[in-house]
């Protein structure tokens, strides 16, 4: 789910965005600072929506920019514990399944909340990758990238910067949100494509 | 950087798709005309794929207030427009049903609330190529005679 989230913030606009009108000039600096980037208990910053204020114009010694207060309003991506969204696999392996939105990838399905019983099996067609199964009523469930993949957000959380990072750790986020697909109307579209009354 | 306000209002899939092609976003594959970062492009691909880009203003509009009778919160009409579910069993996961162990009463029309789907939001764009098609060709007609 998508928000607007207004902010206020100084920033400098430098010299060579002077030929720029002052609204499209301070659009581009707050872009070039904002745009996908993720910020703390905010979430993902989409597209700057529009410029509400802008003051000041002041010159700092020694500097040969002016300096403005802009308040505006961003769109951001945060979306909310319960809501379902439909995303994309990204991979797999024993820990769980990885999704993604195309411009969001950090959304993990744990294994507790993948449906049970399932098991974890070696990929035939990704030698890197372990496939999860969902065994249901004898029928067998494999989570690929067949289809689209429904998942319910538990949480969200912004990690911190790490201090030190050891060699073998993943490429640090942000911000994680953590899926759940076990439940009726979750998981792969195509579970569910043959299967109209809910019991 | 001070934050004014956190939650300034939620938009819905489709109100950030009409805001991206109000800025000159378009299906276009050369994209270097638009002044349109590639960051914001990549939520454009996204949206374009779910049921955003068949919804118009007055459909989304019209749902979300017919929607309040339905006693659901309003997160969950925001869901419901964004994921457009057309059967029962995808509309499960998105409300939250009342629980009868805590004595709720509250029921709520989930008949009621994918008929008003299939009456104002219109199909995912995957499922319903042919009919655009034809929409097509009858304005095509219209403009001949």
């Amino acid at each position: 789910m998508f928000y607007l989230s207004e902010l206020e913030h100084s920033l400098r606009v430098p010299p060579h965005l002077l030929n720029l009108p002052l609204e499209d000039a301070i659009k581009s600096v707050l872009q070039n600072v904002f745009l996908d980037k993720v910020l703390v208990d905010l979430g993902l910053c989409v597209s700057v929506y529009d410029i509400k204020s802008i003051e000041g114009g002041i010159v700092l010694p020694g500097d040969g920019a002016a300096t403005y207060k802009v308040v505006f309003r961003i769109v951001v991506f945060r979306p909310f514990v319960g809501e379902v969204i439909a995303a994309k696999f990204k991979e797999s392996d024993t820990n769980g399944l990885r999704l993604t939105l195309g411009f969001f990838e950090d959304i993990y399905v744990p294994v507790p909340l993948i449906p049970t019983p399932n098991r974890c099996e070696p990929d035939p067609y990704n030698r890197k990758q372990m496939r999860w199964v969902w065994v249901f009523e004898g029928q067998e469930y494999i989570i690929d990238d067949s289809c689209q993949i429904k998942f319910r957000v538990e949480g969200i959380s912004y990690p911190s910067v790490p201090i030190e990072r050891a060699e073998d750790a993943k490429p640090f986020a942000p911000m994680v949100i953590t899926g759940n697909i076990d439940d009726d109307g979750l998981g792969l579209v195509s579970w569910w494509d043959s299967f109209d009354e809910l019991e | 950087m001070k934050i004014v306000k956190a939650n300034a209002g939620a938009l819905t899939n489709f109100e950030v798709l009409d805001f991206l092609n109000s800025r000159g976003a378009s299906k276009d594959t050369t994209r270097v005309i638009a002044p349109i970062a590639i960051s914001e492009y990549k939520v454009y691909d996204y949206l374009l794929e779910t049921a955003a880009s068949t919804q118009t203003r007055e459909s989304v509009n019209k749902f979300a207030d017919k929607c309040k009778d339905f006693k659901v919160a309003k997160a969950e009409i925001l869901n419901i427009i964004n994921l457009r579910p057309s059967s029962k069993v995808d509309l499960a996961p998105i409300i939250e049903m009342p629980d009868k162990e805590k004595g709720e009463t509250r029921t709520i029309d989930t008949d009621g609330i994918l008929e008003l789907v299939k009456d104002l939001l219109p199909p995912l764009p995957t499922t319903d190529e042919t009919s655009e098609d034809n929409d097509e060709e009858e304005t095509e007609n219209g403009e001949q005679s």
